[in-house]
């Protein structure tokens, strides 16, 4: 039983390097390490270089840096303002009131930067104190900023689909079109909350607006038109086939330096701060992602994913047992590490697992992001809840309470995705012609 | 072992590996002598990882402007070739530039959770995680460094349809040769365009993984010496 016990050796080294507190991009090389001389004997410094050489020089993974700089550009401009007087007019209407405007700044500033924390403070910065001002219950705005800024994860460009269309070496374009319906779904799911609440809560509900004129209700939304252009020109491009991925980023990148500076905000600071900022956090991936490639090569030699595909043929499980089973899995991973992480650590394994089941890889992909979704928001590691206590100064576990019917809203998205895959599938299936990427 | 034979009758590990340790115990037990001196060193090399981030930044306007070269070409008509290998080795220049820049300013995320219990877990949990980080840095670094050689060597080329000017390598060769060699490299170099030896764009890797584990030592060093780590964290990126 030599295996066995190689495999557990490579486990633990695994739990103990990334619990240890080791950059988990660093640990993943020190893990794939190991694994390579428990299990071959290849050369593994020569192989590690050859795979990560090849992973990080590839044309699909230029659509990262470029989708991240878009949203830092719009992140640093005057975007936070204008959200919140831009949308209060139009949704002072529902039942629910301005809450909604949590919920629908989340998904706009999603649809412009892949990341979930950048939505939460953009949106946040802005929400959060007009909200408490106008009396809404303080658990109803920090729960449905901590679960909608989660949109960011899902709504393209998405970082989390980037990576994991890397990993699995599948169209970052039919990735991101997969996202859209999706994520306006689970967005709906919190709005319906949101009424919900207001008609079950009728005592917490503040006083309704003052009335308002159609002219300077569309006079408050100025700035947030071209926001929703660049929008639809950044996905429509991706949809009709004008544009792989990489170039609907850089289209992107260019439509938001206009749109700061015809804001007046783009100074010659906030371009290189936008510019290093986004640097850096393309870095922290890039590094991920070649310990995730080296790993996934040396996993490959560990025998585990075939062994688990083989198991789970064997097993004759249903994919629904499956796809229950990845949910835990992927939910009890997401307590301890971010959601790009727990992509790549487990795409080695899963990958064959789900082919195996005969799982369609880009729905799966939604499946995945929804549930790490999930994780921004569960203690004890979430994302959200670190940055919504930065703004806040609430306590973690107030936060996490208040953030569970989120939870409990995604969880139920998860099943929806189920019931009805084609949510995920039908956009992708109906690209026109789409040129190669 | 040969990827580790020896320089000065020391295997080449004891030099990337057992000599940056020792130095950091040294510099612990002698940390109320040695930080003021330090500081300008730190200083200094707080500068090196900024400037290479900033070759990073550069090279992600780059991938930009390839892009929308690209783009222009393809709607006009015309062929740009190679245009999807050159945005690769940008985004590759960008990523290795980037990684020490991003250790500096803890953009590289890792497990806190067991870092946050206590005083002691602070200091030496993040002592140990930082060592460990440091060696398998090293050990990248090495490879990155033999394979660009090798590349070099074996003289591979691209396997896309990327060309680059023939000088552009020649002058590349001159930091690689001594200057009496300068006027025969020049003399066999022609001035036609050639595809793109691999050697070229890999370059950066070298560069910035020797820059990551060089980070990597002074973190651990700073650690040890001021007690507190020396990542300074930008609240949200």
């Amino acid at each position: 039983m030599t295996e066995l016990y190689a495999t557990l050796i490579f486990l633990f080294a695994l739990f103990a390097l990334l619990g240890g507190s080791v950059w988990v991009g660093l640990a993943l090389v020190g893990v794939a390490f190991i694994g390579m001389e428990l299990f071959t004997s290849r050369p593994a410094g020569d192989a590690m270089i050859m795979t990560i050489w090849t992973g990080a020089s590839s044309w699909t993974l230029t659509a990262l840096p470029l989708f991240i700089w878009m949203g830092e550009i719009l992140y640093r401009t005057r975007l936070s303002g204008d959200m919140f007087r831009g949308l209060a007019p139009w949704m002072r209407w529902l039942p629910g009131g301005l809450l909604h405007t949590n919920i629908a700044g989340c998904t706009i500033f999603a649809a412009v930067s892949g990341s979930s924390a950048a939505t939460l403070t953009t949106v946040g910065k802005m929400s959060i104190p007009e909200l408490r001002r106008r009396g809404y219950p303080e658990y109803m705005i920090i729960g449905t900023l901590a679960g909608a800024a989660t949109l960011g994860l899902m709504i393209p460009p998405s970082l989390t689909l980037i990576v994991y269309g890397v990993s699995i070496n599948e169209s970052i374009t039919k990735l991101f079109l997969a996202g859209v319906i999706p994520g306006l779904v689970l967005a709906g799911l919190f709005m319906l909350y949101i009424i919900g609440w207001h008609f079950l809560r009728p005592g917490e509900r503040p006083r309704p607006e003052p009335r308002m004129s159609i002219g300077k209700m569309f006079h408050d939304s100025r700035f947030l038109l071209p926001v929703l252009a660049l929008v639809f020109i950044v996905i429509g491009s991706m949809y009709f086939g004008w544009a792989t991925a990489t170039e609907a980023a850089a289209v992107g990148v260019i439509g938001a330096l206009l749109l700061a500076a015809m804001q007046r905000s783009l100074t010659f600071e906030t371009f290189f701060a936008s510019l290093m900022g986004a640097t850096r956090t393309s870095a922290m991936i890039a590094l991920i992602l070649m310990g995730a490639s080296f790993l996934s090569l040396s996993m490959g030699f560990t025998g585990l994913p075939r062994a688990l595909a083989g198991w789970i043929d064997e097993m004759q499980l249903s994919p629904i047992i499956l796809i229950a089973a990845l949910t835990v899995f992927y939910i009890i991973l997401g307590m301890f590490l971010d959601g790009i992480s727990s992509v790549v650590l487990t795409m080695a394994i899963v990958e064959p697992m789900i082919r195996q089941a005969g799982i369609d890889v880009i729905w799966f992909g939604v499946f995945v992001v929804v549930v790490v979704e999930m994780a921004q928001v569960t203690p004890p590691i979430g994302f959200n809840l670190f940055v919504l206590q930065g703004m806040t100064q609430h306590e973690i576990s107030y936060i996490a309470r208040t953030a569970i019917p989120m939870v409990l809203l995604m969880v139920l998205m998860v099943i929806i995705l189920v019931v009805w895959p084609e949510l995920a599938t039908w956009l992708p299936d109906n690209i026109r012609q789409r040129p190669n990427d | 072992m040969s990827d580790w034979s020896s320089y000065f009758g020391v295997p080449l590990w004891v030099w990337l590996f057992v000599l940056p340790t020792l130095l950091a115990v040294g510099a612990r037990f002698s940390r109320h002598h040695i930080e003021r001196p330090l500081r300008r060193l730190w200083a200094l090399l707080d500068m090196l990882y900024l400037g290479s981030g900033v070759c990073a930044a550069i090279f992600m306007l780059l991938i930009l402007l390839l892009i929308a070269v690209q783009m222009t070409a393809r709607w006009t008509g015309l062929t740009f070739e190679g245009s999807t290998e050159f945005a690769g080795y940008a985004m590759a220049a960008t990523s290795f530039f980037a990684l020490a820049h991003a250790l500096s300013r803890g953009a590289h995320i890792r497990v806190s959770i067991f870092l946050n219990i206590n005083q002691f877990t602070r200091l030496w949990l993040d002592a140990a995680a930082t060592l460990l980080g440091a060696i398998i840095a090293t050990y990248f670094a090495r490879y990155a460094i033999k394979t660009n050689f090798l590349s070099a060597l074996l003289n591979d080329r691209t396997q896309g349809q990327d060309q680059i000017p023939e000088w552009v390598v020649t002058v590349l060769k001159m930091f690689g040769t001594f200057p009496s060699e300068w006027a025969a490299l020049w003399r066999a170099s022609g001035d036609a365009q050639i595809y793109t030896p691999v050697w070229v764009p890999q370059i950066p890797m070298s560069i910035g993984t020797v820059l990551l584990a060089i980070c990597m030592w002074d973190q651990l060093i700073r650690l040890l010496v001021t007690g507190q780590t020396a990542i300074q964290r930008e609240t949200v990126e």
